[in-house]
């Protein structure tokens, strides 16, 4: 059974990854559309400049979707980064250590999963604004220079309901860890610090990094909490293209999406490449 | 100082959930407890809160309202009840489609060379980076020419195709961390494929599939864009209906009545089904 | 297990190194500052009868504005040197402010304001503007009252005006400096909503009415009663809009469109009921997708949403129900403590001026409330691009507008139709209505 996998499985698996790529061929088409108004598609485009890439070329015309895109990635980055980090130590505690806020942490970290996502962001826009306030009139902030919704406050959400994701994802990962090793570790004589970071932490790593890539694929498209905690100048992709169906989504949406699958699919062969050729 | 941080588990493991447990408080809990209250509030004329006391949000979402058609004491009206009834089937049904859907896509990439899991395993995500709109909006030009656009089932295709990632992910962590040798020993003992998988795979993995049902379940529960494009906004989720009440409605004490009612069935659901299949314990393999 | 982070965190920098690449190539068009090359003729504008009328009308207030206008009815079109990317010649402000503010922060409906305007006022006055958007008064009221102070300028739609006054959520506009309302046709000023527009300036107007598809539905519909014998086909696109389509049917009941009569309403919800199984989709964001693409034949729709499917589609036709259409009105108003009110008074003139407003007629099909606008474009010899590079003539786009009986509206329909108000304690019981019809 080892090596030896079924092709019932292996067909399977293909026809699951086909259901996933279907609306991205169909995506992928349109983006070459020659209708502006993108509702049935009516041929292939043709026109100058760039003739059949004529929606590719506008893209880079279009400020408004190149910033949407920058503050998302930007936005998808650092939370990541953050949320990562902090959710894989509260999995840890969470996971190893008995401690006196444990039940208290448990719940608060389920909180972000249950609660709808109006909810959340509501809440914590008054909460930004509360503070805002307070914070502007005790320091009589000039208007230029008043503390308001952006890019941080955005970022901070983020944080806030990606971390639980992060958590739930690297404890599924502890869950079945044998400490055995760790325990041959200290034997050996590496104290905690250097157990964790090499025994441990590569030995959790694929946990830790699928919960980032939850964390990240979360922040990419949240729209809710993200229209209540931005502010102006601060508009991320979701947010943009959403804002774009009442009038039309254009194949430029389309056109934007596709690139950012093929900077996607070519970083991913490219570090594939690179790691075969090292290992 | 240093030294009872070496030696106190306790004090370790609060300082490792220090900051999660802090952003939690700060960004959640207060918000939190602010719809609490505002839970058992009235409206005003105008849609802010009256902070009072009263249970009349919670007892409108119960069905029973104190005005009635025929103005006739107390009856019974199961809208919101059915309300609830529809979103937790679709959250069970989402749930059961992407367990099946998912598995074998889990497994096969837990199985593969080591060399191709992760780009296995990214390229299930990569549709997820996608805008979601855009997705959305491919599968109403596929679903109309099946001819199945504002149907309950496209509101199925769209749910099991959005949530699908979250249970493969999970179960996909848990499968690859079996290991094969156990594959091995069961064949050496003369197990078939079939009592492999139910005695060896599937317990082992079965973490991974409680911590996909939780984040494919939960998130269903509360959901309703996907719900509302492909589904023409004809069904009523929860989701909707506490998104109306913050927005349209402009009741939120009623909102945010719902919104408990939501987080405490799913909180309870989520308990119980940690503490069953044991997130508390290790297993130990021998 | 390492190399497969090393892949992981490789595979992120190169795609955080890809997206700033695309940034950078595709940054920012820079305004071209060649000559104009469309012919562009100031327009003359002969003093037309209806002028002095306008003047006779406007409120007290505008005492203050008699001493610094120019003479009314001579609107005269000067062009700056500076030009918007799309090639668009910026005209000069016909009344420039002092505006010392750098930036200006706009929260605004979703597509509502062309990219010229935005970009030639950032040409003009030198302040960067920056925008949130929104798709429902709702999210933009939830957004407001949440009590953030950083907005400028607002874009409420009538019903929801008065709400916001009364919550103090605007401030009071100084119509000593807003000259460009003498150009607004008087039918749109000094509404119910704001008497003596006190908090707000006009926008853009339109209706909710009746959509079909000339080419299957053999029957058309002429009111709104007339939708329920399409029942069984279940062909219909509704709005998703409580308020309106409730109304809709309080108007086939022969009720008012505003009432809060428990019976009435009750009433109202048995009759939509019926209606509710006919709908195949109820779609606020765009429902000329549907229309377009054949998913349904008929339902009620809005001003702009039926002018693009007719565009798409010439046998999609726009007709004004016997009960009478809903009538809205997105206007302007300022929010209390607005950290850029000079800005933001210098933006309202400069860009609702004749010579730059009726760039609406290009970019976003609804009623025009300035008539300086549309005469502007009536009587212009200017040519623009439109989003695909064609060349417009200013006068065959006020030519469009005002054939199609879907922009501008006919008078008789203006005066049958009904305003939406904000109906206080009964609101959530058209939104338990609108749940219950839809189950």
């Amino acid at each position: 059974m080892s090596n030896r996998r079924s092709p019932w499985l292996t067909l399977t698996a293909v026809l699951v990854y086909g259901f996933l790529y279907l609306p991205i061929v169909v995506l992928i088409i349109f983006a070459f559309n020659s209708s502006r108004q993108n509702v049935t598609f009516e041929g292939i485009v043709n026109r100058d400049p760039c003739g059949p890439f004529y929606w590719f070329c506008r893209v880079f015309q279009n400020q408004d979707a190149l910033d949407a895109s920058v503050n998302t990635l930007r936005i998808a980055l650092t939370s990541t980064v953050i949320a990562t980090v902090i959710g894989t130590m509260a999995a840890l505690a969470l996971q190893r250590h008995a401690f006196r806020l444990k039940l208290f942490a448990e719940t608060s970290l389920y909180i972000p999963i249950v609660i709808p996502e109006i909810v959340m962001g509501i809440g914590i826009l008054v909460l930004f604004n509360a503070l805002f306030k307070f914070i502007n009139t005790t320091f009589d902030l000039a208007p230029a220079q008043r503390l308001g919704l952006g890019l941080g406050t955005v970022i901070i959400s983020h944080v806030a309901f990606s971390v639980p994701f992060v958590t739930l994802t690297v404890r599924t990962r502890l869950h079945s860890f044998d400490r055995a090793v760790e325990e041959a570790a200290a034997d050996l004589g590496a104290n905690a610090w250097t157990t964790f970071r090499r025994v441990t932490l590569p030995l959790i790593m694929p946990g830790v990094v699928a919960g980032a890539m939850l964390a990240f694929t979360l922040s990419l498209d949240d729209f809710i909490i993200t229209f209540f905690t931005n502010g102006p100048g601060s508009t991320t992709l979701p947010i943009y293209v959403y804002g774009l169906l009442r009038r039309t989504v254009t194949p430029e949406v389309n056109a934007l999406s596709t690139m950012w699958i093929l900077v996607v699919l070519i970083a991913l062969f490219a570090s594939n490449r690179v790691q075969r050729r090292t290992s | 100082m240093l030294q009872r941080l070496r030696e106190s588990k306790s004090l370790q493991g609060t300082l490792l959930a220090s900051p999660a447990m802090l952003w939690m408080i700060a960004l959640l809990i207060v918000p939190l407890l602010l719809i609490v209250i505002t839970s058992f509030g009235q409206r005003d004329p105008d849609g802010n809160v009256i902070y009072t006391f009263t249970f009349d949000n919670y007892i409108r979402l119960m069905g029973f309202s104190a005005d009635c058609p025929d103005g006739v004491g107390t009856c019974f009206n199961s809208l919101y009840l059915e309300i609830l009834a529809r979103s937790v089937g679709l959250a069970l049904v989402t749930t059961i489609f992407t367990i099946v859907l998912g598995y074998p896509l889990a497994y096969y990439v837990a199985r593969a060379p080591a060399k191709r899991r992760n780009m296995l395993l990214f390229l299930i995500l990569v549709p997820l980076w996608t805008n979601f709109v855009i997705r959305v909006y491919a599968w109403i030009r596929i679903l109309r020419a099946f001819e199945m656009l504002y149907t309950p089932q496209a509101v199925l295709v769209g749910m099991v195709y959005e949530f699908i990632p979250f249970m493969i992910l999970p179960m996909y962590t848990s499968l690859e961390k079996i290991d094969p040798s156990l594959y091995e020993a069961a064949a050496d003992l003369g197990a078939s494929s079939l009592r492999t998988f139910l005695k060896v795979t599937l317990p082992l993995s079965l973490p991974g599939v409680v911590a996909g049902t939780l984040l494919v379940f939960v998130p269903v529960m509360g959901t309703f864009v996907v719900s509302d494009i492909l589904g023409g906004k004809q069904f009523v989720l929860v989701g909707n209906l506490i998104q109306r009440q913050f927005l349209d409605a402009r009741d939120p004490t009623f909102g945010a009545a719902a919104s408990i009612v939501l987080m405490g069935m799913t909180l309870i659901v989520m308990i119980i089904y940690t503490r069953k299949f044991g997130f508390g314990e290790e297993v130990v393999i021998t | 297990m390492l190399k497969s982070s090393r892949t992981i965190w490789m595979g992120v920098v190169l795609l955080v190194i890809a997206s700033l690449v695309l940034t950078a190539c595709g940054g920012g068009a820079a305004p071209a500052t060649q000559a104009p090359t469309s012919t562009q003729a100031p327009a003359e504008k002969p003093t037309d009868a209806p002028q002095p009328t306008e003047a006779a009308m406007e409120k007290p207030t505008e005492a203050a504005l008699a001493t610094e206008a120019p003479p009314s009815g001579a609107f005269v079109s000067k062009p700056s040197d500076k030009v918007t990317s799309s090639g668009f010649v910026c005209p000069e402000p016909q009344h420039k402010l002092d505006v010392q503010s750098k930036e200006l922060n706009l929260f605004v409906w979703t597509q509502y304001i062309p990219d010229d305007a935005i970009e030639c006022f950032e040409l003009i006055y030198g302040v960067q503007v920056n925008r949130k958007e929104y798709e429902s008064n709702e999210e933009m009221y939830a957004s407001m009252t949440g009590g953030s102070s950083i907005y400028d300028l607002v874009q409420p739609t009538d019903y929801i005006i008065s709400l916001m006054i009364r919550q103090g959520l605007l401030q009071k506009l100084d119509q000593s400096k807003l000259p460009v309302l003498q150009s607004f046709d008087p039918n749109y000023l000094n509404l119910p909503f704001d008497p003596n527009n006190n908090y707000t300036i006009p926008y853009q107007a339109g209706t909710d009415a009746i959509v079909y598809n000339a080419d299957t539905v053999k029957d058309p519909p002429k009111s709104y009663a007339d939708l329920w014998k399409f029942v069984d086909e279940g062909q219909m696109v509704s709005l998703d809009d409580s308020r309106a389509i409730i109304g809709a049917t309080l108007l086939t009941l022969g009720y008012d469109v505003n009432t809060t009569d428990e019976k009435q309403l009750a009433e109202a919800k048995t009759k939509l009921a019926e209606l509710a199984k006919g709908i195949k989709l109820y779609d606020s964001s765009s429902p000329k997708s549907a229309l377009i693409a054949g998913d349904v034949d008929l339902g009620i729709t809005w001003t702009g949403e039926a002018f693009l499917a007719q565009q798409e589609n010439p046998a999609i036709k726009y007709v004004y129900p016997s009960e009478g259409a809903i009538l809205w009105q997105d206007n302007y108003a300022m929010p209390k403590d607005a950290p850029h009110s000079d800005a933001a008074y210098a933006w309202l003139n400069y860009t609702m001026q004749p010579d730059l407003f009726f760039l609406m007629l290009r970019d976003f099909p609804y009623t025009m409330p300035s008539r300086g606008a549309l005469e502007f474009a009536r009587d212009s010899d200017l040519t623009i691009k439109d989003a695909d590079g064609n060349t417009l003539a200013a006068a065959d786009l006020y030519q469009a507008y005002a054939d199609s009986p879907i922009t501008n509206t006919p008078p008789e329909a203006l005066k049958q139709g009904h305003r939406i108000e904000d109906v206080g304690d009964a609101l959530p019981l058209y939104d338990q209505i609108w749940t219950e019809i839809k189950q």
